[in-house]
Protein backbone atom coordinates (compact mmCIF):
# COMPACT_ATOMS: atom_id res chain seq x y z
CA UNK A 1 0.00 0.00 0.00
CA UNK A 2 1.04 3.52 -0.70
CA UNK A 3 2.10 5.69 2.27
CA UNK A 4 3.20 8.69 -0.22
CA UNK A 5 1.38 10.02 -3.13
CA UNK A 6 2.03 12.85 -5.15
CA UNK A 7 -0.86 13.92 -7.77
CA UNK A 8 0.34 16.04 -10.74
CA UNK A 9 2.10 18.07 -9.61
CA UNK A 10 2.79 21.56 -11.11
CA UNK A 11 5.40 24.00 -10.59
CA UNK A 12 7.00 26.87 -12.93
CA UNK A 13 9.96 29.31 -12.93
CA UNK A 14 10.85 31.61 -16.04
CA UNK A 15 13.75 28.69 -17.28
CA UNK A 16 12.47 25.67 -15.92
CA UNK A 17 8.88 23.39 -15.01
CA UNK A 18 7.92 20.71 -13.31
CA UNK A 19 5.41 19.14 -15.21
CA UNK A 20 2.69 16.74 -14.24
CA UNK A 21 4.86 14.64 -11.38
CA UNK A 22 3.20 12.06 -9.96
CA UNK A 23 4.30 9.05 -8.49
CA UNK A 24 3.58 6.89 -5.18
CA UNK A 25 6.06 5.29 -2.67
CA UNK A 26 5.70 2.11 -0.31
CA UNK A 27 6.70 1.23 2.91
CA UNK A 28 9.96 -1.08 3.08
CA UNK A 29 11.13 -0.56 -0.12
CA UNK A 30 13.65 2.09 -1.27
CA UNK A 31 13.04 4.01 -4.18
CA UNK A 32 15.91 5.98 -6.11
CA UNK A 33 14.81 9.31 -8.08
CA UNK A 34 17.08 9.62 -10.90
CA UNK A 35 17.99 12.60 -13.20
CA UNK A 36 20.41 14.49 -14.68
CA UNK A 37 21.79 18.14 -13.06
CA UNK A 38 18.24 20.45 -13.14
CA UNK A 39 15.73 17.60 -13.62
CA UNK A 40 13.95 18.73 -11.21
CA UNK A 41 14.87 16.24 -8.46
CA UNK A 42 15.56 19.19 -5.96
CA UNK A 43 11.93 20.76 -7.02
CA UNK A 44 10.07 17.57 -6.43
CA UNK A 45 11.53 16.92 -3.01
CA UNK A 46 11.46 20.63 -1.74
CA UNK A 47 7.21 20.17 -2.84
CA UNK A 48 7.22 17.42 -1.07
CA UNK A 49 8.68 18.90 2.50
CA UNK A 50 6.44 21.82 1.74
CA UNK A 51 9.66 24.03 1.41
CA UNK A 52 8.10 24.98 -2.49
CA UNK A 53 4.66 25.72 -3.07
CA UNK A 54 3.47 23.75 -5.85
CA UNK A 55 1.35 25.89 -8.46
CA UNK A 56 -1.00 22.70 -9.10
CA UNK A 57 -1.29 19.18 -7.25
CA UNK A 58 -1.81 17.34 -4.31
CA UNK A 59 0.83 15.29 -1.98
CA UNK A 60 -0.26 12.82 0.38
CA UNK A 61 1.17 10.65 3.52
CA UNK A 62 -0.34 8.55 5.75
CA UNK A 63 -3.51 8.93 3.59
CA UNK A 64 -3.75 12.74 4.09
CA UNK A 65 -2.75 16.15 2.58
CA UNK A 66 0.42 17.37 3.29
CA UNK A 67 -1.25 20.97 3.29
CA UNK A 68 -3.35 21.62 6.31
CA UNK A 69 -1.57 18.29 8.13
CA UNK A 70 1.92 20.01 7.70
CA UNK A 71 3.12 19.00 11.37
CA UNK A 72 1.19 15.89 11.59
CA UNK A 73 2.93 14.39 8.72
CA UNK A 74 6.69 16.24 9.33
CA UNK A 75 6.56 14.13 13.15
CA UNK A 76 6.82 10.72 10.92
CA UNK A 77 9.06 11.21 8.64
CA UNK A 78 12.24 12.07 8.25
CA UNK A 79 14.44 14.46 5.83
CA UNK A 80 17.76 15.14 4.29
CA UNK A 81 18.02 17.95 1.98
CA UNK A 82 21.71 17.70 0.77
CA UNK A 83 24.12 17.72 3.96
CA UNK A 84 23.45 19.12 7.39
CA UNK A 85 24.43 22.82 6.64
CA UNK A 86 22.81 24.24 9.57
CA UNK A 87 24.29 25.87 12.68
CA UNK A 88 27.91 24.72 11.42
CA UNK A 89 29.01 26.39 15.23
CA UNK A 90 26.61 23.99 17.27
CA UNK A 91 27.45 20.79 18.19
CA UNK A 92 25.61 18.00 17.51
CA UNK A 93 24.51 17.20 21.23
CA UNK A 94 23.40 20.76 21.12
CA UNK A 95 20.85 20.51 18.11
CA UNK A 96 19.95 16.82 19.18
CA UNK A 97 18.41 18.46 22.47
CA UNK A 98 16.55 20.88 20.47
CA UNK A 99 15.13 19.01 18.17
CA UNK A 100 14.20 15.96 20.93
CA UNK A 101 11.79 19.08 22.03
CA UNK A 102 9.65 18.76 18.41
CA UNK A 103 8.84 15.24 18.53
CA UNK A 104 6.40 13.10 20.99
CA UNK A 105 7.94 10.14 19.26
CA UNK A 106 11.46 10.74 19.91
CA UNK A 107 13.49 7.62 21.08
CA UNK A 108 16.42 8.18 23.36
CA UNK A 109 17.38 4.61 23.27
CA UNK A 110 17.29 4.51 19.10
CA UNK A 111 19.49 7.64 19.56
CA UNK A 112 21.91 6.33 21.00
CA UNK A 113 21.78 3.04 18.92
CA UNK A 114 22.17 4.57 15.74
CA UNK A 115 24.61 7.47 17.22
CA UNK A 116 26.90 4.34 18.05
CA UNK A 117 26.56 2.81 14.62
CA UNK A 118 27.19 5.77 12.77
CA UNK A 119 29.81 6.73 15.12
CA UNK A 120 29.17 9.67 15.26
CA UNK A 121 30.81 11.84 17.76
CA UNK A 122 27.97 14.49 19.58
CA UNK A 123 30.54 16.60 21.43
CA UNK A 124 31.72 18.17 17.55
CA UNK A 125 30.33 20.81 15.43
CA UNK A 126 28.47 20.42 12.06
CA UNK A 127 31.62 22.15 10.73
CA UNK A 128 33.96 19.57 12.26
CA UNK A 129 31.96 16.86 10.72
CA UNK A 130 33.40 15.31 6.85
CA UNK A 131 30.19 15.23 4.39
CA UNK A 132 29.27 11.68 4.63
CA UNK A 133 29.62 12.26 8.45
CA UNK A 134 27.03 15.15 7.66
CA UNK A 135 24.97 12.73 5.99
CA UNK A 136 25.10 10.58 8.40
CA UNK A 137 23.85 13.12 11.16
CA UNK A 138 20.95 13.77 8.88
CA UNK A 139 19.63 10.37 8.83
CA UNK A 140 20.55 9.79 12.87
CA UNK A 141 18.06 12.78 13.30
CA UNK A 142 15.75 11.22 10.95
CA UNK A 143 15.61 7.20 12.92
CA UNK A 144 15.86 8.74 16.63
CA UNK A 145 11.77 9.98 16.00
CA UNK A 146 10.93 6.54 13.81
CA UNK A 147 10.66 8.09 10.58
CA UNK A 148 8.20 5.78 8.72
CA UNK A 149 9.66 7.89 5.14
CA UNK A 150 12.86 8.84 4.94
CA UNK A 151 13.40 11.72 1.94
CA UNK A 152 16.84 12.25 0.97
CA UNK A 153 18.59 14.57 -1.83
CA UNK A 154 21.57 13.76 -3.31
CA UNK A 155 22.82 11.87 -0.31
CA UNK A 156 25.27 9.86 -1.88
CA UNK A 157 27.07 13.28 -3.60
CA UNK A 158 30.17 14.48 -2.74
CA UNK A 159 30.52 11.00 -1.04
CA UNK A 160 33.85 8.80 -1.66
CA UNK A 161 33.10 5.26 -2.77
CA UNK A 162 33.46 3.47 1.01
CA UNK A 163 30.87 6.00 2.81
CA UNK A 164 28.26 5.86 -0.30
CA UNK A 165 28.29 1.80 0.00
CA UNK A 166 27.77 2.37 4.07
CA UNK A 167 25.63 4.42 3.79
CA UNK A 168 23.81 2.23 0.82
CA UNK A 169 23.81 -0.35 3.88
CA UNK A 170 22.37 1.39 5.96
CA UNK A 171 19.22 2.21 3.49
CA UNK A 172 18.93 -1.63 3.29
CA UNK A 173 18.49 -2.00 7.57
CA UNK A 174 15.98 0.51 7.52
CA UNK A 175 13.98 -0.55 4.38
CA UNK A 176 13.97 -3.83 6.99
CA UNK A 177 12.16 -2.22 9.41
CA UNK A 178 9.38 -0.96 7.41
CA UNK A 179 10.62 2.41 6.35
CA UNK A 180 10.09 3.70 2.80
CA UNK A 181 13.54 5.48 1.87
CA UNK A 182 13.40 8.00 -1.00
CA UNK A 183 16.40 9.01 -2.28
CA UNK A 184 17.51 11.29 -5.29
CA UNK A 185 20.49 10.79 -7.09
CA UNK A 186 22.87 11.11 -10.41
CA UNK A 187 25.04 8.44 -9.93
CA UNK A 188 23.45 5.42 -11.64
CA UNK A 189 25.21 2.94 -9.80
CA UNK A 190 23.68 3.67 -6.20
CA UNK A 191 20.28 2.84 -8.06
CA UNK A 192 21.83 -0.37 -9.53
CA UNK A 193 22.91 -1.42 -5.89
CA UNK A 194 20.22 -0.70 -3.66
CA UNK A 195 16.67 0.43 -5.04
CA UNK A 196 13.47 -1.50 -5.79
CA UNK A 197 11.73 1.19 -8.10
CA UNK A 198 13.18 3.58 -9.94
CA UNK A 199 11.58 7.17 -10.85
CA UNK A 200 13.22 8.61 -13.70
CA UNK A 201 12.69 12.33 -14.37
CA UNK A 202 14.32 14.30 -17.16
CA UNK A 203 12.66 18.06 -17.53
CA UNK A 204 11.17 18.19 -15.23
CA UNK A 205 8.57 15.10 -16.00
CA UNK A 206 8.33 12.12 -14.88
CA UNK A 207 9.70 9.52 -17.56
CA UNK A 208 9.22 5.79 -15.58
CA UNK A 209 8.13 5.21 -12.53
CA UNK A 210 8.55 1.20 -12.29
CA UNK A 211 9.78 -1.09 -9.85
CA UNK A 212 13.71 -1.93 -11.02
CA UNK A 213 13.09 -5.34 -12.39
CA UNK A 214 9.96 -4.27 -14.38
CA UNK A 215 12.43 -1.16 -15.51
CA UNK A 216 14.98 -3.94 -16.49
CA UNK A 217 12.29 -5.42 -18.71
CA UNK A 218 10.76 -2.51 -20.44
CA UNK A 219 13.91 0.06 -20.41
CA UNK A 220 17.02 -1.97 -21.14
CA UNK A 221 17.96 -3.22 -24.44
CA UNK A 222 20.00 -6.76 -24.99
CA UNK A 223 23.46 -6.19 -23.42
CA UNK A 224 22.89 -2.93 -22.37
CA UNK A 225 23.72 -1.36 -18.43
CA UNK A 226 21.28 0.97 -16.46
CA UNK A 227 23.50 3.59 -17.26
CA UNK A 228 23.28 2.87 -20.66
CA UNK A 229 20.09 2.53 -20.63
CA UNK A 230 19.78 5.91 -18.79
CA UNK A 231 22.08 7.87 -21.20
CA UNK A 232 20.14 6.74 -24.21
CA UNK A 233 16.78 7.50 -22.66
CA UNK A 234 18.26 11.04 -21.49
CA UNK A 235 19.40 11.75 -25.24
CA UNK A 236 15.83 10.48 -26.42
CA UNK A 237 14.83 12.93 -24.52
CA UNK A 238 16.41 15.81 -25.43
CA UNK A 239 16.21 15.02 -29.30
CA UNK A 240 12.19 14.76 -28.49
CA UNK A 241 12.40 17.92 -26.57
CA UNK A 242 14.19 20.06 -29.24
CA UNK A 243 11.91 18.41 -31.89
CA UNK A 244 9.19 19.64 -29.89
CA UNK A 245 10.30 23.47 -29.37
CA UNK A 246 11.51 23.52 -33.33
CA UNK A 247 8.07 22.68 -34.61
CA UNK B 1 5.51 27.43 21.62
CA UNK B 2 8.67 26.43 24.54
CA UNK B 3 10.30 24.59 22.36
CA UNK B 4 10.20 27.25 19.55
CA UNK B 5 11.11 29.69 21.99
CA UNK B 6 13.97 26.98 23.56
CA UNK B 7 15.57 26.61 19.83
CA UNK B 8 15.54 30.17 19.29
CA UNK B 9 17.88 30.63 22.45
CA UNK B 10 19.83 27.31 21.69
CA UNK B 11 20.51 27.54 18.42
CA UNK B 12 19.46 31.05 16.57
CA UNK B 13 20.85 33.45 18.67
CA UNK B 14 23.70 35.26 19.19
CA UNK B 15 25.09 35.19 22.82
CA UNK B 16 25.73 38.62 22.58
CA UNK B 17 22.16 39.60 21.31
CA UNK B 18 21.02 39.59 25.11
CA UNK B 19 24.08 42.33 26.39
CA UNK B 20 22.44 44.53 24.25
CA UNK B 21 19.37 44.46 26.23
CA UNK B 22 21.32 46.65 28.66
CA UNK B 23 21.55 49.49 26.46
CA UNK B 24 17.74 50.16 28.18
CA UNK B 25 19.95 52.16 30.75
CA UNK B 26 21.01 54.33 28.61
CA UNK B 27 17.79 56.61 29.89
CA UNK B 28 19.97 57.15 32.80
CA UNK B 29 22.57 59.39 30.38
CA UNK B 30 21.95 63.03 30.60
CA UNK B 31 22.94 65.23 27.58
CA UNK B 32 22.26 62.28 25.36
CA UNK B 33 19.36 61.65 23.19
CA UNK B 34 18.25 58.81 25.05
CA UNK B 35 15.58 57.10 22.49
CA UNK B 36 19.06 55.94 21.08
CA UNK B 37 19.10 52.99 23.88
CA UNK B 38 15.83 51.82 21.50
CA UNK B 39 17.65 52.33 18.27
CA UNK B 40 20.82 49.76 19.51
CA UNK B 41 18.85 46.97 21.00
CA UNK B 42 17.56 47.07 17.29
CA UNK B 43 20.66 46.85 16.30
CA UNK B 44 21.48 43.63 18.13
CA UNK B 45 18.24 42.00 16.59
CA UNK B 46 19.21 42.64 13.36
CA UNK B 47 22.14 41.37 14.21
CA UNK B 48 20.72 38.00 15.23
CA UNK B 49 18.58 37.74 11.90
CA UNK B 50 21.35 38.34 10.32
CA UNK B 51 23.15 35.22 12.28
CA UNK B 52 20.10 33.30 12.31
CA UNK B 53 19.83 33.49 8.30
CA UNK B 54 23.26 32.51 8.42
CA UNK B 55 22.93 29.20 9.92
CA UNK B 56 19.95 28.35 7.93
CA UNK B 57 17.54 29.03 10.80
CA UNK B 58 14.20 29.41 8.63
CA UNK B 59 14.86 26.32 6.66
CA UNK B 60 15.92 23.87 9.50
CA UNK B 61 13.16 25.80 11.36
CA UNK B 62 10.74 24.90 8.59
CA UNK B 63 11.26 21.70 8.08
CA UNK B 64 10.54 20.52 12.47
CA UNK B 65 7.21 19.35 12.42
CA UNK B 66 5.55 22.71 13.10
CA UNK B 67 3.20 24.94 11.23
CA UNK B 68 5.17 27.46 9.49
CA UNK B 69 3.13 30.21 10.94
CA UNK B 70 4.61 29.38 14.38
CA UNK B 71 8.36 30.03 12.92
CA UNK B 72 7.39 33.55 12.39
CA UNK B 73 5.57 33.52 16.03
CA UNK B 74 8.98 32.04 17.37
CA UNK B 75 11.37 34.62 15.77
CA UNK B 76 8.94 37.39 16.84
CA UNK B 77 8.36 36.59 20.51
CA UNK B 78 11.82 36.17 21.07
CA UNK B 79 12.17 39.80 19.60
CA UNK B 80 9.65 40.89 21.65
CA UNK B 81 10.74 39.52 24.90
CA UNK B 82 14.38 41.37 24.57
CA UNK B 83 12.50 44.43 23.66
CA UNK B 84 10.54 44.15 26.62
CA UNK B 85 13.32 43.38 28.93
CA UNK B 86 15.10 46.89 27.41
CA UNK B 87 11.65 48.67 28.01
CA UNK B 88 12.13 47.14 31.62
CA UNK B 89 15.52 48.76 31.97
CA UNK B 90 14.16 51.76 30.49
CA UNK B 91 11.43 52.16 32.58
CA UNK B 92 13.48 51.69 35.59
CA UNK B 93 16.06 54.32 35.02
CA UNK B 94 12.80 56.94 33.74
CA UNK B 95 11.30 56.05 37.13
CA UNK B 96 15.04 56.98 38.98
CA UNK B 97 14.92 60.04 37.02
CA UNK B 98 11.20 60.67 37.91
CA UNK B 99 11.85 60.40 41.62
CA UNK B 100 15.57 60.39 43.34
CA UNK B 101 17.36 62.58 40.80
CA UNK B 102 14.30 64.71 39.49
CA UNK B 103 15.73 68.36 40.69
CA UNK B 104 19.38 67.08 39.73
CA UNK B 105 20.87 69.75 38.20
CA UNK B 106 22.54 67.46 35.76
CA UNK B 107 19.11 66.27 34.22
CA UNK B 108 17.40 69.77 34.94
CA UNK B 109 20.02 71.33 32.95
CA UNK B 110 19.79 68.60 30.37
CA UNK B 111 19.11 70.42 26.32
CA UNK B 112 18.28 67.57 24.99
CA UNK B 113 14.68 65.23 25.56
CA UNK B 114 14.13 64.03 29.10
CA UNK B 115 13.64 60.25 30.26
CA UNK B 116 10.16 60.22 30.99
CA UNK B 117 7.17 58.58 30.14
CA UNK B 118 6.59 59.80 26.94
CA UNK B 119 10.47 58.85 25.85
CA UNK B 120 8.92 55.38 26.95
CA UNK B 121 6.64 55.85 24.90
CA UNK B 122 8.53 56.72 21.59
CA UNK B 123 10.61 53.77 22.68
CA UNK B 124 7.53 51.56 21.95
CA UNK B 125 7.23 53.31 18.66
CA UNK B 126 10.48 52.28 17.94
CA UNK B 127 10.21 48.93 18.45
CA UNK B 128 7.14 49.00 17.07
CA UNK B 129 8.49 50.41 13.79
CA UNK B 130 11.65 48.23 13.97
CA UNK B 131 8.47 45.45 14.25
CA UNK B 132 7.07 46.40 11.16
CA UNK B 133 9.40 47.58 9.33
CA UNK B 134 12.55 45.20 9.53
CA UNK B 135 11.13 42.06 10.47
CA UNK B 136 8.15 42.40 8.16
CA UNK B 137 10.20 42.70 5.33
CA UNK B 138 12.83 40.00 6.64
CA UNK B 139 9.86 37.39 6.14
CA UNK B 140 9.04 38.61 2.62
CA UNK B 141 12.48 36.78 1.37
CA UNK B 142 13.84 35.03 4.19
CA UNK B 143 17.14 36.34 3.54
CA UNK B 144 16.99 40.09 2.89
CA UNK B 145 18.36 42.49 5.58
CA UNK B 146 20.42 45.77 4.05
CA UNK B 147 17.24 47.27 2.75
CA UNK B 148 15.31 46.89 5.31
CA UNK B 149 17.38 47.81 7.80
CA UNK B 150 18.63 50.76 6.41
CA UNK B 151 14.67 52.12 5.54
CA UNK B 152 14.43 51.32 9.67
CA UNK B 153 17.21 53.30 10.27
CA UNK B 154 15.94 56.03 8.56
CA UNK B 155 12.58 56.52 9.68
CA UNK B 156 13.95 55.56 13.08
CA UNK B 157 16.20 58.80 13.05
CA UNK B 158 13.69 60.79 11.54
CA UNK B 159 11.59 59.90 14.84
CA UNK B 160 14.34 60.56 17.40
CA UNK B 161 15.14 63.67 15.49
CA UNK B 162 11.55 64.73 15.62
CA UNK B 163 10.63 63.37 19.49
CA UNK B 164 14.18 65.12 20.64
CA UNK B 165 12.54 68.06 18.56
CA UNK B 166 9.03 68.60 19.76
CA UNK B 167 10.22 70.01 23.38
CA UNK B 168 11.33 72.87 21.46
CA UNK B 169 8.19 74.34 20.07
CA UNK B 170 5.60 76.51 21.88
CA UNK B 171 3.17 74.64 24.21
CA UNK B 172 5.05 71.33 23.42
CA UNK B 173 6.99 72.05 26.70
CA UNK B 174 4.66 69.81 28.92
CA UNK B 175 6.33 66.66 26.62
CA UNK B 176 9.67 67.02 28.47
CA UNK B 177 8.47 67.28 31.79
CA UNK B 178 10.22 66.31 35.25
CA UNK B 179 9.60 64.28 38.15
CA UNK B 180 5.45 63.89 37.77
CA UNK B 181 4.49 67.11 36.51
CA UNK B 182 1.96 66.80 33.56
CA UNK B 183 1.21 63.20 34.41
CA UNK B 184 -1.66 62.85 32.80
CA UNK B 185 -0.64 63.81 30.02
CA UNK B 186 2.82 61.55 30.29
CA UNK B 187 0.36 58.55 30.63
CA UNK B 188 -1.88 59.40 27.83
CA UNK B 189 1.51 59.39 25.79
CA UNK B 190 2.96 56.48 27.24
CA UNK B 191 -0.32 54.30 26.27
CA UNK B 192 -0.62 55.60 22.88
CA UNK B 193 3.04 54.35 22.69
CA UNK B 194 1.91 51.00 23.81
CA UNK B 195 -1.09 50.55 21.60
CA UNK B 196 1.19 51.71 19.09
CA UNK B 197 3.60 49.21 18.95
CA UNK B 198 1.03 46.57 19.78
CA UNK B 199 -0.46 47.57 16.82
CA UNK B 200 2.64 47.60 14.27
CA UNK B 201 3.67 44.12 16.28
CA UNK B 202 0.50 42.53 15.39
CA UNK B 203 0.00 43.93 12.31
CA UNK B 204 3.60 42.96 10.79
CA UNK B 205 3.15 39.65 12.40
CA UNK B 206 0.17 38.38 10.83
CA UNK B 207 1.81 40.12 7.09
CA UNK B 208 4.91 38.28 7.99
CA UNK B 209 3.19 34.87 8.32
CA UNK B 210 1.22 35.40 5.16
CA UNK B 211 4.48 36.17 3.27
CA UNK B 212 6.38 33.15 4.92
CA UNK B 213 3.80 30.68 4.26
CA UNK B 214 4.14 31.90 0.48
CA UNK B 215 7.74 31.65 0.38
CA UNK B 216 9.80 28.79 -1.13
CA UNK B 217 12.77 28.49 0.57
Amino acid sequence: MSIVRINNLKKSYPTFELNNVSFALEAGRITGFIGRNGAGKTTTIKSMLNMVHPDEGDIEYFGMSLYGNEAAVKKRIGYSTGTINWYPRKKIKDIAVVMKDFYDSWNEELYRQYRSLFHIDEEKCAIELSEGMKVKCNLLFALSHGAEVLILDEPTSGLDPFSRDELLEIFEKIKQEGVAVFFSTHIISDIEKCADDIIYISHGRIVEALPKDEFRCRCMREGESLEDAFLRMESRERMERSERSHA
Amino acid sequence: MRNILRKEVRLGTLTIVYFFVLFGLMFLLPGYPVLCGAFFLTLGLYQNFRYARECNDLVFSALLPIAKQDVVKGKFAFSCILEMCCFALMSVSALVRMTVFSDASVYRGNALMNANLFALGMALVLFGIFNLVFIGSFFKTGYKTGRPFITYIVICFVMIGVSEALHHFPGMEPLNSFGFDHLGLQIITLTAGAVCYMGLTILSYRESCRKFERLDL
